[in-house]
């Protein structure tokens, strides 16, 4: 064999981690069209924007803009403050089934906005589980600003408090045995020990909590109550959908995006806040007294506040579903969400371990930030400002929309889980082209060997992390398919929407309550079949 | 052979490394010096990870110099992290090979002493173990030279004593120029044919 010569010059470094002239070539292509399609819908966007006619438009862009800063800003304040208190009272309680509990909060991340909206109606709204309690209606404030905050601490707090709890439990041994033998008091432990360790997290944190909030679709929807609450989002969808006016809806979405931008640049959101879920917990130094007492307080409400809608909507889904199951149009809606939702979560997988793969054999700090970018790019693009964009395009095309839906819908989720699924595979990915660069380097393993051998058992938990999310965020997901669906093109989501605005109201809970089932065994089973899938190799 | 002619590399901002030394096949050349001492850039210079500003590496007459880590005819036994533990004993020892051969992965496995430990994961084992798994891969794939970056600094006295032991009778038998980059004495006094001293950014012969 002719020897390959060094490409470094002398007196340099080499580098550490392997030559992957292929990954690095893949990845930048993919890269690179993930980067060329979002510039086509903004470019889109743009073009329609300048075509339109202005007419007299009744949107009052600065009330939009004041209302949805408003309820961001109110739901992230309180989902971090629930987050950190729950955090804080999980850390330092055990009890048998605190692993459920745990993975219970973790759901969040993946339960439809729409489901939790569904499950407050029932469980606070005028026919709800209180007012069967009280014995007559209950006039809660469920619809308007207060519901659409209470669902998103509900998802968000919760998300929040997993998170946070994984630094809670990451902090060195050594530093609680230190504080202990000092015996610190609750508060000087937690501003000593405990808030140092969260305190990194918070404004990445906070900012994905303002984003989501910000975009949310489904809860303002379904809880907003009409046009005195609304998101920019539900904005853009009733100028397209309902009041036909593209020349808003582009503003509103231009609006959007660069609202979205500037919040992540603000943030330094790019830093991607680990997604992994499964940290072994340790028992340690505990609270005891009055402090205890609190810690179990705040855990009974927070479970019941997060369960409990989660449980109305299952319970509330037994009366409908047999009606249900009977249409032919929920079966048509349950294949096409599976099949979107397998196909989305399959493609964002193979984009992200591409350009994950290609990021970590990169060793400039440049290229790696020029691979990511365009796939965290896709975190400032809300779903419904994605679709329009897709819409638009597929329209300059002159394709029907309806023809193209089924493989825009699949593009555009996949693309939109992109960010989580970067977030997910990457630090693995560099963590192994790092640590054992040096050994795969002198063994002189091939890039497939290096793949199959090394990173795939190690990363395969991930890999099916990151297919569980993705197929959530699809099924899950009214954004994309409230501008795409038809009569002949719907998925669960949308179909529960329609039942909904037409009184089936049973019908809405037992559609509810199947894709909170799939949600939940999806999110349970997908990432323990990876890992055991790569155990099986020999 | 593994021959050091005048190699020098230096960092940006600090003085040159100037590197000359020998080590002969069937012996251990043990490399001693302080942390910080230049022990590193030395292995990473061997083993391709570093290329010289000037200088020649040769190994057995020919020169290695301009040559990739993975093409160099060199294997490396680092301190920790020498073996992937999510694998098995016997498909770390096949990692290297381009043809894995079970028999022979098992012959290897029970020349360092692990007969039958092949299916075990490497998670599973002790660290004497894990050295003697890396060092059955390096049986198998049949290089020159041998570089150990501190193989024994994580085990216990009794299984250093017995890997030490190991490593010279291999290095004997199947006459690798193997190099030693230690700052015990007691490994040098133990096992090390010829000494080289790490000073003054160079290396001193001792005995």
């Amino acid at each position: 064999m002719k020897p390959l010569r060094q490409s470094a010059s002398r007196g340099t470094a080499l580098r550490a981690i392997p030559h992957r002239p292929l990954r690095l070539l893949g990845g930048a292509a993919l890269a690179l069209l993930i980067a060329v399609l979002i510039a086509t819908l903004f470019w889109s966007i743009l073009r329609a924007a300048a075509v339109q006619p202005e007419g007299p438009s009744r949107l009052d862009i600065g009330y939009l803009v004041y209302i949805t800063t408003l309820q961001a800003t109110l739901s992230t304040v309180l989902s971090l403050i629930v987050g950190i208190v729950l955090a804080w009272a999980l850390n330092r309680l055990r009890f048998p089934g605190r692993s459920l509990v745990i993975g219970l909060f973790a759901s969040a991340i993946v339960t439809p906005g729409l489901i939790v909206a569904f499950g407050l109606l029932a469980v606070w709204g005028r026919s709800g589980w209180l007012s069967g309690l009280a014995g007559h209606p209950l006039d809660l404030p469920i619809f308007g600003l207060g519901g659409v905050v209470a669902a998103h601490l509900i998802l968000d707090g919760a998300f929040a408090a997993r998170i946070l709890l994984a630094r809670l439990d990451a902090i060195p041994e050594a530093r609680l045995k230190t504080g202990q033998s000092l015996a610190m008091r609750p508060w000087a432990r937690f501003s000593i020990i405990d808030w140092p360790a969260m305190r990194g997290t918070l404004p990445g944190l906070a900012a994905l909590i303002f984003l989501l909030a910000f975009t949310s679709f489904p809860i303002v929807l379904l809880l907003g109550g009409g046009p005195s609450v609304q998101t920019l989002e539900v904005a853009i969808y009733s100028a397209v959908r309902l009041d036909f006016d593209l020349a808003a809806a582009v503003h509103l979405a231009l609006l959007q995006i660069a609202i979205c931008t500037l919040i992540i640049l603000m943030s330094s959101a790019l830093a991607p806040i680990s997604s992994s879920l499964d940290r072994p917990v340790e028992p340690r130094w505990r609270d005891a007294g009055a402090t205890r007492l609190w810690q179990w307080l705040i855990l009974i409400l927070s479970v019941l506040g997060f369960a409990s809608p989660l449980f109305a909507v299952l319970v509330g889904g037994l009366s409908g579903l047999a009606s249900v199951l009977a249409q032919p149009a929920f079966w048509n809606a349950v294949a096409t969400s599976l099949w979107i939702g397998a196909a989305s979560a399959v493609l964002a997988l193979v984009l992200a371990l591409v350009v994950a793969g290609a990021r970590a054999a990169a060793s400039s700090r440049l290229a790696r930030i020029a691979l990511s970018a365009p796939a965290f790019a896709y975190l400032a693009v809300p779903a419904v400002a994605l679709s329009l964009g897709a819409f638009l395009f597929v329209r300059d095309l002159g394709l029907a929309p309806d023809a193209a839906a089924p493989l825009v819908v699949v593009i555009a989720n996949a693309l939109l889980s992109l960010p989580f699924a970067m977030a997910t595979l990457s630090p693995p990915l560099d963590a192994i082209a790092r640590s054992r660069g040096k050994l795969i380097r002198s063994l002189g393993l091939s890039g497939t060997r290096q793949f199959l051998d090394i990173e795939w058992p190690l990363i395969a938990r991930d890999a099916g992390l990151v297919l569980a999310l993705s197929f959530c965020f699809s099924l899950g997901d009214l954004g994309v398919i409230a501008l795409f669906g038809t009569e002949h093109f719907a998925t669960l989501p949308l179909q529960m929407v329609r039942a909904f605005g037409a009184y089936r109201t049973n019908d809405a809970a037992a559609i509810a309550a199947l894709m909170l089932v799939l949600t939940i065994a999806a999110f349970v089973a997908l990432p323990a079949l990876f890992e055991r899938l790569s155990r099986a190799r020999p | 052979m593994l021959a050091l002619e005048a190699v020098t590399f230096a960092y940006a901002a600090s003085a040159a490394y100037r590197f000359t030394a020998e080590a002969e096949p069937g012996e251990i050349t043990a490399i001693r010096g302080q942390s910080g001492a230049g022990k590193s850039t030395l292995l990473d210079l061997i083993a391709g990870f570093l290329v010289p500003a000037s200088g020649t590496i040769r190994i057995d007459g020919a020169d290695v110099t301009p040559l990739p880590p993975e093409q160099r005819p060199v294997s490396i036994l680092f301190q920790s992290e020498t073996l992937f533990e999510h694998l098995s004993a016997s498909r770390n020892v096949a990692l290297g090979l381009a043809r894995p051969d079970a028999a022979r992965i098992a012959a290897a496995l029970a020349e360092v002493g692990l007969d039958g430990i092949g299916p075990q994961r490497a998670a599973t084992l002790s660290g004497g173990q894990k050295q003697r798994v890396a060092l059955a891969r390096t049986l198998l794939r049949q290089k020159p030279v041998l570089l150990l970056d501190e193989p024994f600094s994580a085990l216990d006295d009794e299984t250093r004593e017995t890997t030490r032991a190991l490593v010279k009778s291999l290095t004997l038998k199947h006459k690798w120029a193997t190099l030693l980059v230690t700052h015990h004495a007691d490994d040098i006094a133990a096992i090390a044919d010829r000494v080289y001293r790490l000073e003054n950014r160079g290396l001193v012969r001792e005995r």
